[in-house]
């Protein structure tokens, strides 16, 4: 099974406060077991949210905001993709993780929708779409 | 540059476990998914279970401690992403805008941080991070 692995953001990850060169290092040996364990498949760190920007619905209408938000503990500073056997693999893992943002940080473990998630109502022909999909992203990614 | 676009669904803090998007809406996201392909912009997508069905982990005094989602404090939560390469973030809330998105939805775009936005100090604490991104992945299963 598939889980995203999302670091929030706090005040600093919000003003752009790069992390230690000893939190980068440990996060770096993590990283690296995480790969040998073949259990990492991508992983990423955001800009701040004040580089970003919001689009909003609204009928056929948008609305674009630019960033920041202010809503800091609900957003997002980092991510990773893992392969796990298990929620509990998953959370072992975040464990062993160094503290993140090296102060209070929250990481939100969610599991990932698999196209057999979905059942009948996934019809064969749009299966067969979203392969074709990801094959191409997984090209145009490598 | 590459830019995440993260869904968020309103309510879907509160969604129950094994919810699902309505099959109709899954069409015509995919019709989307496939526009972003064809563009030659699109290098992953996924969805999330709902937060019912997550954890987080906090690190309060560097101390591990997991939470079994409904997350009650929970305002907003991401439902899915799109990683997009793209020339500008001007062209990557272009396609954020194009998306057949509901009333109750908000796309926001962030900006991924790449190895050369580093500053030159932390360069050498990073130099391992593109070769760990080239390896993961390499097992399989996204």
């Amino acid at each position: 099974m598939r889980f995203m692995v999302i670091i929030k953001a706090n005040k600093d990850t919000e003003a752009g406060v790069m992390p230690s060169e000893q939190l980068l290092t440990e996060m770096g040996k993590f990283n690296e077991e995480l790969v040998n364990a073949g259990v990492m498949l991508a992983g990423d760190g955001l800009h701040p949210s004040s580089k970003g920007a919001r689009v909003k619905f609204s009928g056929d209408k948008t609305t674009v905001i630019d960033g920041p938000f202010t809503e800091t503990k609900e957003l997002i500073a980092g991510f990773w993709m893992w392969n796990v056997k298990s929620k509990e693999e998953a959370i072992e893992w975040v464990r062993r993780c160094p503290n993140p943002t090296g102060e209070e940080s929250e990481i939100e473990i969610r599991q990932v929708f698999e196209a057999s998630d979905f059942g009948d109502e996934f019809t064969p022909e749009l299966r067969e779409q979203e392969d074709r999909i990801r094959a191409k992203a997984a090209q145009q990614n490598s | 540059m590459r830019f995440m676009m993260l869904m968020i669904p309103k309510g879907y803090e509160s969604a129950a476990p094994g919810a699902m998007p309505p099959a109709e809406k899954v069409a015509t996201m995919m019709k989307y998914n496939e526009s972003l392909q064809k563009a030659g912009v699109l290098l992953a997508l996924n969805g999330l279970h709902p937060p019912s069905m997550g954890t987080r982990v906090s690190f309060a005094g560097g101390k591990p401690k997991a939470t079994d989602g409904p997350f009650s404090e929970a305002k907003e939560v991401v439902g899915g992403y799109w990683m997009i390469q793209v020339k500008s973030k001007e062209e990557a809330v272009e396609w954020a805008s194009r998306c057949p998105a509901s009333d109750n939805e908000v796309i926001e775009v962030r900006q991924v941080r790449e190895f050369s936005d580093f500053p030159a100090e932390f360069q050498d604490a990073v130099a391992g991070l593109p070769e760990m991104q080239a390896r993961a992945g390499q097992g399989g299963g996204a």
